[in-house]
């Protein structure tokens, strides 16, 4: 059976190159969202601790 | 009476019985050993040797299409894609994600493990293997036995009791394959490194990330929704804290009853006439040879991106790529530990350890849409 290399190097390069994009995306939006959430977090606690020196 | 003995015996399966079933059962008790006797895998290993042991008994037809009690569980449960992806919802409400949203740069150590996948995918095509059976053995380096089954059964459903034996073998090997690997490809003093205390990660930072992992990867690579919705929604059910009943359910309950029916009918795909051919010997090598590669890429890769880090990442946590949790991640402690005494890498080699799961879950998809 012939093989058709053009396609084994279609599937190894496209493969590498997907799976790195992928998971370089998913790290960047992790690292945004967790950030977010801490800022969100920390402002939430500030604003408790104030109303609790107010009161 | 003689003959009433006669014909006892010539309609009982035993004057059926061929080499190959022999060949086959001894496979069975090999399996049967490794089990019980040496606690690899057992869960999967033995309804797996019970399933190669029955399905070679003659006469029995418990694989014959449309009649056989395992042939419904197989049809039902794998060619239906019905088993993987309940085994991620249950892998999903035990996995903690914590230690990789506290550091996600070890996404890129799972992604990094991947490489040996794709490495494999050209060695195997050299063996002679066409395409979609070099997809199928390749996915073994990802050690992710689910995946291995899901993408086999897409690709070459012949090969499915090879490439997944394979690959639970392997993974039930890790602490044997790779420790070598890690002294070869890392030094003394790199193999010394401590890292730093990971961060704290809030509730609704784990509540967050499997939905905004869900979302991305499903909306990039459509052909990994099946598993990775799958995990992510058993994770949600985790973190959210809200439903417990269905946490124990997917993690005990649901996870248990569906690897019986993964097992068994895994097994039932090994019959003498499928199983007993030079090519699932070559099958067991790649399968090895992708794991080994796997664990070489994973380390490379955390030894290049300790070129561009300030705070160095101890290499040996890239071995953790590979997935096989948590396999891989108590191995790369062992090895940190034996090399220095005062290094606890268990947590940070959780983070690529998970990300291993998705990276093979990508790749996976990613062999699905080109050779699917």
């Amino acid at each position: 059976m012939e093989t058709n290399w053009s396609k084994v190097i279609e599937v190894f390069s496209s493969g590498i190159i997907g799976v790195f994009l992928v998971m370089v995306l998913l790290q960047i939006l992790t690292q945004l969202s967790t950030r977010v959430i801490d800022l969100v977090e920390s402002w939430g606690k500030d604003e408790s601790s104030e109303s609790e020196v107010k009161k | 009476m003689f003959d009433i003995l006669k014909e006892l015996i010539f309609s009982s399966g035993a004057v059926s019985l061929t080499g190959g079933n022999l060949v086959m059962w001894l496979v069975a008790f090999v399996l049967f050993y490794l089990a019980i006797k040496k606690q690899y895998e057992p869960l999967l290993l033995l309804p797996i040797a019970f399933g190669i042991l029955v399905v070679n008994l003659p006469l029995t037809f418990l694989m014959e299409p449309e009649h056989g009690l395992i042939w419904f569980f197989y049809h039902y449960g794998i060619e239906f894609d019905i088993i993987p992806p309940l085994i991620f919802l249950g892998l999903g409400a035990m996995i903690d994600f914590g230690p990789l949203i506290a550091n996600p740069k070890t996404l890129l150590l799972g992604a990094g493990a991947q490489a040996g996948l794709y490495v494999t995918f050209f060695a195997a095509i050299l063996f002679g293997f066409d395409l979609q059976e070099a997809g199928s053995i390749a996915i073994i380096g990802g050690a992710d036995g689910p995946t291995t089954i899901y993408l086999t059964s897409k690709l070459a459903p012949h090969l499915l009791g090879a490439t997944a034996v394979s690959a639970y073998a392997y993974m039930a090997l890790v602490p044997i394959i790779q420790p070598p690997m890690m002294k070869l490809l890392t030094t003394e003093h790199e193999r010394k490194i401590v890292m730093t205390k990971l961060r704290p990660v809030s509730r609704l930072q784990k509540v967050c990330f499997p939905i905004v992992t869900a979302m991305t990867i499903m909306l990039v690579v459509p052909p990994a929704a099946p598993l990775i919705s799958m995990l992510m929604l058993g994770n949600l059910f985790k973190e959210s804290g809200v439903v417990e009943r269905l946490t124990n359910a997917s993690a005990n309950e649901l996870m248990n009853i569906v690897t019986i029916f993964l097992g068994l009918s895994i097994g039932a795909t090994m019959t003498a006439t499928t199983f007993l051919n030079p090519k699932v010997l070559f099958i067991f090598f790649l399968g090895l040879f992708a794991f080994v590669v796997s664990t070489g890429a994973g380390l490379l890769m955390a030894k290049l991106m300790n070129l561009f880090l300030k705070d160095k990442i101890n290499p040996l946590i890239g071995a953790a790529g590979v997935s096989a949790v948590p396999m891989a991640a108590r191995c790369v402690h062992k090895v940190g530990s034996e090399a220095n005494r005062r290094n606890y890498l268990l947590m940070h080699a959780m983070g690529p350890n998970v990300a291993g799961v998705i990276g093979t879950v990508v790749a996976a998809a990613i062999l699905l849409k080109n050779l699917g």
